[in-house]
């Protein structure tokens, strides 16, 4: 029936290459999901078995924007690593910490709240995981100095972290993704994510002070221990601090002009880390390229070829005309399926593969929908562009659900079971889920009322 | 010259479920021959002899040492009186938690290049020596092969040798584990 529904519009057949690129698919999800096997390693034998069975030719999967590897996603995700293992040495990040920390005048609620703010702010512009690392040992430093307990102050700042990302074209990687495939310019999540993450932010803060505010107390004494800290003491190579924030600020400014200068964020992002790498004269790049986490790159070059062979079978095509069905092709309703089945698709599966089979899809079910237009018209079809943000909102914000929603949530609880403060699954969901429900509530009541009342 | 030529025969050694308070006293007062001066490690044998573990203080200084301090550069910003408070957190952990659980032991007839190979490429101090069933019959320190190159070197002048030889074997094995 459905297969008929298919014809209609684009003949595409159900034959041995479909049912084999669908098993691969399905098993490769299946074991990721069960977490018995690496991820980076099935996506990579996935991959490894789409060409080798010839669902894609070598030259679709290497080379070919619709079936292959998104190398602007690698590009880019790879060269803002390199950029922040070289500002990593310098103490910036311990600096900026220890700096907040006194802000809050040593007042543990203050503190919780400044920390969320920062780190949802410096996972705008670096990967959520990267900010994570950065900041969670501080405030266990921080909580162990005023004696009050830390898990506040971890939970936060994943969930900070995971709500931050959303803001912008680099926050989070569904978003590099979706504006790969989208082609849309950073200045455009700035312009359609960035106020909706801002509110969001405001009632984040309003929603921790009212879950741990009660319980965070201290003694003046213990205060003292924090203002006595010395942020200056941070810095451990100056030089190179003011060489990459200027390579950094020319990276942000790119950033900014790169829909108008016509280069894709990678060229921007690959341009700065060359530089980077060049000015901090090393002669020993081997470290600094080590650093960058091959494993979640490997990730990506395999799904993005997992994902190309079902997309050439007609898989995703067959899928995005199940949602119209459902939807019935009404695009608000779709724009709130596809928000809030990314959310809790996103608390449960990891949002990269969901969002690599999303962004074909909604391409799909735009060709559905508007089967006259082609590139940029298709893509950016002023009924299609609410889509794409509910997506991002959806994939992004969903991540905060359960403790294994988002990277950044794995490393926060990982690293306090280290430490002997373990987040049980159902503890994390108990602060998780509401915070995820209450943002993407937020994101529902800013899209309805933007695109679909407003029009703006 | 081969490992049990050199090694201290088995004295003392720790359970893995003593408490760190009982591990750091052991440390602290452990003979070496006849004399209680303090060891820098111990092994830690099960109920039956078998070795499980090395307790040295360097991981004595890790059990004080919160984990998150290796993420980041953050000494700068800690506080008087954190380690002598965790210390007292941590005084009742048992041993087990906090041994080094993989450890590089050799037979009694191995040779001294080997141990000293098993020294440098593990970055260990002292090795418990073996027999064929496993159970430990000694520990050779560095300051054992130490002593024993030191022997070598200075062959030709006993004199020199005797001097420094006696000094050398009142003294603690220098480093950690």
């Amino acid at each position: 029936m459905t297969h008929e529904a298919a014809t209609a519009s684009q003949p595409f057949v159900m034959d041995t290459a479909f049912w084999t690129a669908t098993t691969i698919f399905l098993l490769a999800y299946a074991v990721i999901v069960s977490e018995k096997i690496h991820k980076t390693i099935i996506a990579v034998f996935g991959a490894g078995l789409m060409l080798v069975l010839k669902i894609l030719e070598q030259r679709e999967a290497f080379h070919l924007e619709e079936f292959g590897i998104d190398w602007n996603v690698i590009f880019l995700l790879i060269s803002m690593m390199v950029i922040i293992n070289l500002m990593r040495p310098t103490g910036v990040f311990e600096y900026l910490a220890i700096k907040s920390a006194k802000w809050g005048k040593g007042d543990p609620m203050r503190i919780l709240a400044i920390f969320a703010v920062v780190t949802a702010t410096l996972s705008a512009f670096l990967d959520n995981v990267t900010t994570v690392l950065l900041i969670v040992p501080v405030t266990i430093l921080i909580a162990d100095a005023l004696e009050v307990d830390a898990l506040p102050y971890l939970i936060s700042c994943a969930l900070a972290s995971n709500i931050g990302g959303t803001a912008t074209l680099i926050g989070d990687p569904p978003n590099i993704m979706i504006a790969s495939k989208a082609q849309l310019n950073f200045m455009d999540f700035i312009y359609h994510l960035t106020p909706v993450i801002i509110i969001t932010m405001v009632f984040y803060v309003f929603a921790i002070k009212l879950i741990w505010g009660k319980n965070l107390k201290t003694k003046e004494e213990l205060k003292k221990r924090i203002m006595a800290m010395n942020e200056n003491e941070a810095i451990k190579d100056p030089v190179m601090l003011k060489k990459s924030l200027v390579v950094l600020a020319m990276v942000l400014t790119g950033f900014v002009l790169h829909g108008m200068l016509h280069f894709q964020p990678a060229t921007i992002a690959l341009f700065g880390a060359g530089l980077l790498l060049l000015l901090s004269k090393t002669h020993e790049p081997h470290h600094v390229l080590a650093e960058v986490e091959w494993p979640t790159i490997f990730f990506f070059m395999g799904l993005f070829i997992i994902i190309g062979g079902v997309v050439k079978v007609g898989l995703i095509k067959w899928m995005s005309i199940q949602v119209l069905n459902i939807t019935q092709g009404n695009l608000f309703a779709t724009s709130m399926v596809v928000m809030w089945f990314s959310a809790f698709a996103s608390a449960f599966i990891d949002n990269i593969p969901y969002v690599a089979t999303m962004n074909p899809l909604m391409v799909d079910m735009a060709k559905q929908l508007w089967p006259d237009l082609s590139g940029i018209q298709l893509l950016h079809h002023v009924d299609l562009m609410p889509l794409w943000w509910s997506l991002a909102l959806g994939a992004c914000l969903g991540g905060n659900g359960t403790a294994i929603g988002a990277s950044a949530n794995v490393i926060v609880v990982g690293m306090s079971e280290k430490l002997g403060k373990r987040i049980s699954f159902g503890k994390f969901m108990l602060y998780g889920m509401p915070i995820m429900i209450m943002t993407v509530v937020i994101s529902t009541v800013y899209v309805w009322l933007r695109y679909y009342v407003l029009k703006i | 010259m081969k490992a049990k030529d050199l090694m201290t025969p088995l004295q003392e050694y720790l359970r893995p479920d003593n408490t760190l308070k009982d591990a750091v006293n052991l440390l602290r007062t452990a003979k070496r021959g006849e004399e209680r001066v303090g060891v820098k490690g111990l092994p830690v044998l099960d109920e039956n002899g078998k070795l499980v573990g090395m307790l040295s203080m360097r991981d004595i200084l890790k059990a004080v040492w919160p984990s998150y301090m290796s993420l980041m550069d953050l000494g700068d910003f800690t506080w008087d009186g954190m380690v002598e408070s965790i210390a007292k957190k941590v005084a009742d952990k048992k041993v087990a938690m906090v041994m080094t659980r993989d450890v590089m032991t050799v037979r009694g007839d191995a040779s001294l290049m080997e141990c000293v190979d098993h020294m440098i490429k593990k970055n260990v101090k002292r090795l418990p020596v073996v027999d064929k069933t496993g159970k430990v019959v000694g520990m050779l320190y560095e300051r054992d092969v130490f002593f024993a190159i030191t022997k070598a070197m200075l062959e030709e002048n006993s004199s020199m040798l005797k001097v420094e030889g006696s000094k050398f074997n009142n003294k603690e094995d220098e480093g950690e584990k």
